[in-house]
């Protein structure tokens, strides 16, 4: 790992167009600003995590009894005014089409 | 007759669809559907692999039955990789993720209209009622190109394990 030491007001350049900069140290607590292009992703390191973790948890949990699933999906979303009733989400997709 | 929003059906639909003629098939070995014929054209492929596994750029969606609201977004570059998605319209009509300009030109697309998301469930295996949704962390879907990218939106806004049939995000 790269090491750098920096006071506040000062920067370090990742490349020619990424910049980030120490703005204010205070009470153990560093403010940093990241000038950085648009497609470039800028999140705190946490947010990576959680939604890593969180594949990681829905791939493994994936159910194989599909029935199991079903059946209580249709029960947590009973009630949700976005979704159709019984007999419509009885319809599969596939019967769908001639009535778009 | 069908009342909910149509976007759900069309990604249900291109999935259900069975291979066409036009295009090659291909053969994939899933370990939950066993061997899998593949139209060429249908699978999705991530400009980005999902956060965690990066072996895994092909999917394709497969229909979770005619019961079901979800969908499978099976790998078909490991064949044990499986998630369940649903179209968040039908569990949260609030849920308006901002998809970024960039993450559209990486989708080949300026348009909406173009674009589908869906969010990854989470179904604990001991207990498939304590289902939850990432509105975290969506995937964008550019529906004509095939290509796909997990998006992380604002952590302060959206939850990563959203229990579904709550009332707020």
């Amino acid at each position: 790992m790269l090491i750098l030491a920096r006071k506040p007001g000062e920067s370090i350049a990742i490349d020619s167009n990424i910049k980030i900069r120490v703005l204010e140290i205070k009470g153990g607590l560093v403010k940093l600003g990241v000038e950085a292009p648009n497609h470039v992703a800028v999140h705190r390191e946490e947010v990576y995590q959680r939604i890593l973790e969180q594949n990681r948890k829905a791939a493994l949990e994936a159910p194989i009894d599909m029935l199991a699933l079903t059946s209580a999906l249709q029960n947590s979303l009973a009630g949700h005014s976005a979704l159709p009733d019984k007999s419509q989400q009885a319809t599969s997709p596939g019967q769908d089409k001639d009535q778009k | 007759m069908i009342t909910m929003n149509t976007e759900p059906i069309r990604l249900q639909q291109a999935a259900a669809t069975p291979p066409s003629k036009d295009h090659t098939t291909m053969k994939f070995m899933t370990s939950r559907f066993g061997t899998l014929e593949v139209d060429a054209g249908k699978i999705i492929t991530f400009v980005q692999p999902l956060l965690g596994f990066p072996e895994s750029i092909r999917f394709i969606l497969h229909p979770h039955g005619p019961e079901s609201p979800c969908i499978w977004l099976q790998s078909l570059d490991d064949p044990n990789l499986a998630f369940v998605a649903i179209h968040p319209a039908l569990i949260l009509a609030s849920y308006e993720p901002e998809i970024a300009l960039h993450v559209k030109a990486e989708l080949k697309t300026d348009s909406d209209n173009e674009l589908d998301v869906l969010v990854i469930l989470t179904i604990p295996r001991d207990n498939p009622t304590a289902v939850t949704a990432n509105l975290l962390g969506p995937i964008v879907i550019n529906v004509n190109k095939r290509l796909a990218k997990q998006i992380l939106l604002d952590p302060l806004k959206h939850d990563c394990c959203w229990p579904i049939g709550s009332k707020a995000a």
